[in-house]
This record gives structure tokens, sequence and C-alpha cells, in this order.
């Protein structure tokens, strides 16, 4: 499966991507985004299975990516790694077709329980 | 003062508890120990902050000196510490405080934005308008970390 993790910190983004491994799923293909535009024309041009996206990114926030690829008519799976958590983001989240809120600082084991539904 | 002192130190402490076990201290062996006295001679050279605005306005400080800060940086980056260079030093410590400030946006009043990270070393940053509001002061393998709230002063300062 090709995963395509956008953020815009160098740091979130290999953290993520280690976190997936420590999670136990290995062998993905794994392509990064640094920021919300960057990740928006890379889901056209690289077409990943799934997103793992930052809700704050310059450019383009994880949201107006997810609600411009929608409204193009993209469904790839996508969700969001943040900071922030407020009952009024994850509606937005909801609203705009996310599959998943992951909340940081996350473990290997919130990443074992959003994922295993969906990368197997 | 009343809606952010909604907003205690056992708030940050939580936050903190949440990062260090998620990132700093996976085996539980190194906690942030905390300090309450003289925090004002807790030397700190390095200041990551993000900046707060909305129905509340204000900054959350997240300082440390540079040992600390590679010791973050290793940790934050599976590194050794001799590996870690001033630019992860900046990216470990910017997140840090995003991760810090996004986790206390949650606990403010609806309607805030966080800003994107800024990291300085040197002197601490000054907020002229602003005032301390909130502190927890700890030592992390013998290093100082010092996570501060500032609520701005005035009318933009004041929670709706």
């Amino acid at each position: 499966m090709k995963i395509l993790i956008a953020d815009d910190s160098r740091v979130m983004r290999q953290i993520v991507t280690r976190t997936l491994r420590q999670a136990g799923f290995d062998g993905h293909d794994l392509v990064e985004a640094q920021d919300g535009k960057q990740a928006f024309d890379m889901v056209q041009s690289e077409k990943p299975d799934l997103v793992i996206s930052d809700w704050n990114m310059p450019e383009m926030t994880g949201v107006e990516c997810l609600r411009q690829l929608r409204a193009n008519g993209n469904n790839v799976r996508f969700g969001f790694v943040t900071s922030e958590c407020t009952p009024e983001m994850m509606q937005q989240a909801e609203a705009a077709g996310a599959e998943f809120f992951i909340i940081k600082p996350f473990t290997a084991e919130r990443f074992d329980e959003v994922f295993s539904p969906i990368l197997g | 003062m009343s809606d952010v002192a909604a907003l205690r130190v056992e708030d940050l402490q939580e936050i903190v508890e949440q990062v260090w076990s998620s990132y700093l201290d996976p085996e539980g062996i190194e906690p942030l120990l905390p300090v309450y006295d003289d925090i004002d001679g807790m030397k700190t050279d390095m200041h990551a902050s993000v900046s707060i605005t909305g129905t509340w306005h204000g900054h959350v400080v997240v300082a440390c000196n540079e040992p600390a800060a590679k010791n973050c940086s290793a940790a934050f980056l599976a590194m050794e510490v001799d590996e870690v260079g001033e630019a992860d030093m900046m990216d470990v410590l910017g997140e840090l405080a995003n991760i810090v400030g996004g986790n206390v946006k949650s606990m403010l009043p609806p309607g805030c934005f966080v800003s994107l990270p800024t990291v300085v070393t040197g002197e601490a940053p000054h907020y002229p308008s602003a005032e301390p509001v909130c502190q927890l002061a700890g030592t992390w393998m013998g290093d100082p970390f010092v996570i501060t709230m500032w609520q701005s002063r005035g009318d933009g300062g004041e929670a709706a």
C-alpha cells in the first residue's frame, strides 16, 4: 500500500514513519509532503492509498486539502494526526470525509488501533 | 483571568506526561522532575513557542538548555546524542511547542488558532503586552525544562 505522510515538521514525518514501523506496519511504500498544497498535488501524482495528514500546515491546511480532494472527486482514504483536538475540528474532519483523528502525542498502540483495520 | 485560571499547572503536567511517555521517556525511567523553588534561576537558552489567537490571545513557550535539547532530539529522532545537529534541535523543539500548544488550545474556549512554531536561541523572547499565567518547571536528566503560558493583556487578551 502506498501511504502519503503530510506534515510541515520533518521531525513529525519521521516519528509517524517510525511509529508505523513500531506498530508493525512494515513494507509499505511511504512518500512525504511538506504542506497541504504539496499533499494535494502528490495525491494526484503519486496516487497513494492512504493519506496521514497534519492539520495546521503552511500553504493549505490538512482539512482544506481534504475538502479540495473530495470536491475534485478524489476519495483517497484520509485522516489526521494533529496536536489540536477540539470538538469543532473533529466535526469538520468528519464532515470533510476523514476516516480517523489521531492526537499528538501518540503511541504505537494508538497507531495499531487505528491502522489495523485499514492496513491489515 | 478567570477563564484562563481554568487552565492549571496540573493540565500542563498532564500534557507533558503524555509527551514524555510517548516520545521522551517511553520506558518510564527518565521523567521530568518538577522544580518548585528558584525557577527564575533555571538557565534556559533555547525557546520554542507558538502563539494562540482568537477568543484567547497568548503564547505557549517551551524553554530548555542545549544539553536538554540534544537529549530531546536524540529521543525524538532515534539518534545518538552526538549525532544531533542544530537544525535537529530547532525542529524538535518547534514540534514540542506545537504539541504542547495544540493540546493547550483544546483546553481553551472554542475559536482559538495556533500559529506555526518559532524557535530562538539565546535570551528568552519578550512579550511586552503579555504576562505569564501558568508555568511548569522541571529538570529532565539534570537539565532544565520550563513550559510557560503567557496571556496577552488588554481587550484582545481576555478570553471571550
